[in-house]
């Protein structure tokens, strides 16, 4: 009975980790384990299904030709010539016909609209945003014309609204904005760029592939033109809709759910394709009478030799430049002594920076980030930057936005930081080619040997609510593992509540081991019997799952 | 020399053509398939299996690309049938001509809607405990150590209580169906 049990329990385990259970491949027989395990899969029918990862249709397709071709005997060559021949031809009308007469799946869309924009060199259009309030309700909130490119370089006009007269660009080398109702020009620098503009189409495209789900919901006219409705459930934070038109498979429109008892619909009225941004757009200039403001604190070089001769020391760039990736300018921040060695992805327009400094004071690493291990030391590694410590802090405003990653550590005395747009992969080639190879980028697969010694109990029904109201916004300090211990912690030591300051101080915190997954967190002092907290990301791991207590070690003399 | 053209003959197949058809309709094979199977592991292997199956032999039935998704559903369900080996004869080959794939997808829906609510309702009758672990464990996803720790007994009493509330559902359903 026991074992019957056992078996059972394992075939659940089976199936909850996605994996084939033995029983499926095994002769069967009418056994009351057999009938329980079908039982397990009727109950198991109420849920959604897995799906498979967003590459699946592509990895499923290479796969059926190799299965194809596996299955063409090589003894009877006639029969492969004709048999051939005959399902080239089939295939070839079969998918023809399909694409005509189904209709397209969220993840066919999907795949549609990736195609489709790799296509596009650059595109010129006119932007409407629509507020629609509780009572339905519209109001023109601003209208833009917008000209973008794949490099990431573009130019918005405010044609109606509050931007009206107001003209923002980015050419790569600077970001400026001109405000005519002030007679200023204003200078940023060209990335990162906090604000670039809503419904950038490469940017829109990427956000419904990572998403949780898309699927059609229906058809609609948008300015004119046919479009399939497709519905969005993002990771975090709350469905919304975007218009895909059927011709360009390209988004036309995007509406927001309602939040606050308002909501907005972005559409490009007319859209139009074009090779290139015309010059005069993204040439920058000081129209005449006008003041420059720049609050830019870099300066852009044109070689080593002036980072030198400026902050007083050789930038080191990477031993070899990453594939995909060129140079694409070097600058300096004299202010705070950091050299800034820019790189470009061609096909992606994803941008990565090399930032150099001397070091000042100890090296911390932010509570939040995942550590790794660079030249033998703690290498943060942040994704999406949180806080900007240590380098970040210096010339650039990096923490808060929302598509930078950064990896910083010290190395030969200096302080290195690899920050950029490309995913934590890509900066975590140009770590290991500035390091020589000697960079560890801990999984959330790695298992640790560390196990607490007295085990917390948890309600995750408890946790689950939890990160509900973390993705909707409160209590953000459960992104924050050494937070959450300080207040573990300080509640072990006042079980009925704190009230005013916390017993133990945030620094009296430091946050050892953190893989994305799993983080342990040592108490210093002697303020509490406590030494180490032990944390685990139990709902979902990454950088928006709350972290929860799972145990604790208490010091050595308890 | 005769080395040197075999790789050129085994390339027979237009992958972007495969590409294509993969494209526009894997998900509702992959859905259909993961309903029998509920595992993810499984469903993309049988998925793969009876796109293999049906362009094989698509040049008999490519007059009638409608029934595609049908004939490959059926195909599926003989290549779960072969795996698990529940009928010792081998599958079925399936006529994509007589597939009718209004009525498959009719069926589908209405068969899917009815199946579910004959589930829940069956879950309504059980005790307060067998039906809660039978969603800690089954719809949750939670582990034996996890349920454990929220139902407040051991992990062994947990196994011993999924099984009892399966054997009592098994009964349900049966009386049901």
């Amino acid at each position: 009975m026991k074992n019957k049990e056992r078996k059972l329990s394992e075939y659940i385990d089976k199936l909850n980790a996605g994996q084939k259970p033995e029983q499926h491949g095994k002769p069967t027989d009418k056994s009351e384990l057999e009938k329980l395990c079908e039982t397990v899969r009727k109950v198991r029918s109420l849920k959604e299904p897995d799906m498979p990862a967003g590459d699946y249709p592509a990895r499923l397709a290479a796969s059926v030709n190799k299965g194809l071709i596996r299955n063409n005997p090589e003894n009877n060559k006639k029969r492969i010539w004709l048999t051939g021949m005959a399902g080239v031809a089939a295939i070839l009308v079969m998918a023809v016909m399909l694409n005509s007469i189904l209709p397209f799946g969220g993840a066919s869309i999907v795949h549609a609209m990736e195609e489709a924009f790799r296509e596009v060199k650059a595109y010129h259009g006119t932007l409407e945003i629509v507020q629609t309030n509780a009572k339905g309700e519209q109001s023109l909130q601003a209208e833009l014309e917008v000209w973008a490119n794949k490099e990431g370089y573009y130019y918005i006009k405010g044609l109606e609204g509050w931007q009206k007269g107001i003209v923002t660009a980015n050419n790569g080398q600077r970001k400026w904005q001109v405000r005519p109702d002030r007679e200023e020009v204003h200078v940023f620098p060209a990335f990162p760029d906090a604000y670039r503009f809503t419904f950038e189409l490469g940017k829109e495209i990427q956000q419904v592939k990572n998403a949780l789900s898309a699927k059609v919901v229906g058809e609609d006219t948008v300015a004119g033109r046919k479009a399939d409705i497709l519905e969005i459930s993002p990771h975090n934070g709350r469905a919304y809709r975007i218009w895909v038109d059927k011709e360009t498979k390209l988004p036309l429109q995007k509406q927001s759910a309602m939040q606050n008892a308002l909501q907005y619909t972005i559409t490009y009225t007319q859209i139009d394709f074009s090779g290139s941004i015309p010059d005069e757009f993204i040439a920058y200039s000081v129209p005449y009478g006008y003041k420059e403001i720049d609050t830019n604190p870099e300066q852009l070089v044109n070689s080593v030799e002036e980072v030198r001769e400026i902050i007083g020391f050789n930038p080191r760039p990477p031993e070899s430049i990453p594939a995909g990736f060129d140079q694409d300018g070097i600058a300096v921040a004299p202010g705070a002594g950091l050299s800034k060695l820019y790189y470009l992805e061609q096909d992606k327009g994803d941008r990565v920076i090399v930032v150099q400094g001397r070091p000042v004071g100890e090296f911390n690493a932010a509570p939040t980030a995942v550590l790794g291990k660079a030249d033998n030391n703690i290498a943060e590694i942040q994704s999406p930057v949180y806080e900007d410590l240590g380098i970040l802090g210096g010339g650039a405003l990096y923490a808060g936005i929302t598509d930078i990653s950064s990896i910083r550590w010290r190395q030969d005395g200096y302080e290195y930081a690899v920050v950029g747009s490309a995913p934590l992969e890509k900066l975590a080639v140009f770590v290991h080619s500035l390091t020589g190879g000697s960079f560890e980028m801990p999984s959330a697969d790695d298992q640790t040997s560390d196990a607490p010694r007295i085990e917390v109990p948890v309600d995750l029904e408890v946790e689950q609510s939890s990160q509900k109201g973390v993705d909707a916004g409160s209590s953000p300090w459960r992104l924050d593992p050494a937070f959450v211990a300080q207040v573990f912690v300080s509640l072990e030591m006042s079980p009925g509540g704190i009230t005013g300051e916390y017993p133990v101080g945030y620094e009296e915190l430091e946050v050892i081991r953190n893989n994305g997954k799993d983080a342990v967190v040592e108490v210093s002092g002697d303020k509490t019997p406590i030494r180490r907290v032990y944390l685990k990301r139990l709902i979902r791991q990454d950088s928006t799952g709350i972290w929860t207590v799972i145990g604790y070690d208490p010091s050595d003399n308890e | 020399m005769f080395g040197m053209d075999k790789p050129k003959k085994t390339q027979q197949y237009d992958v972007k053509s495969i590409e294509e058809i993969c494209s526009a309709t894997w998900e509702p094979l992959y859905r259909y398939v993961y309903f029998k199977v509920q595992n993810r592991q499984e469903a993309e292997d049988i998925t793969q299996e009876a796109y293999v199956r049906v362009l094989s032999y698509s040049h008999k039935g490519a007059s009638r690309p409608e029934n595609f998704i049908a004939y490959l559903k059926t195909t599926a369900l003989n290549v779960i049938r072969d795996r698990w080996r529940k009928d010792k004869r081998r599958g079925t080959e399936v006529d994509l001509e007589t597939i009718n794939p209004l009525e498959a997808a009719v069926e589908d829906l209405s068969e899917e809607s009815s199946r579910r609510i004959l589930i829940e309702n069956s879950l309504k009758r059980l005790g307060q405990d067998q039906r809660r672990v039978i969603e800690l464990r089954i719809i949750k996803g939670f582990s034996v150590a996890q349920t454990a720790g929220m139902m407040d007994k051991t992990a062994s009493a947990i196994r011993v209580l999924q099984y009892r509330a399966l054997q009592t559902l098994a009964n349900i359903l049966e009386e049901n169906d």
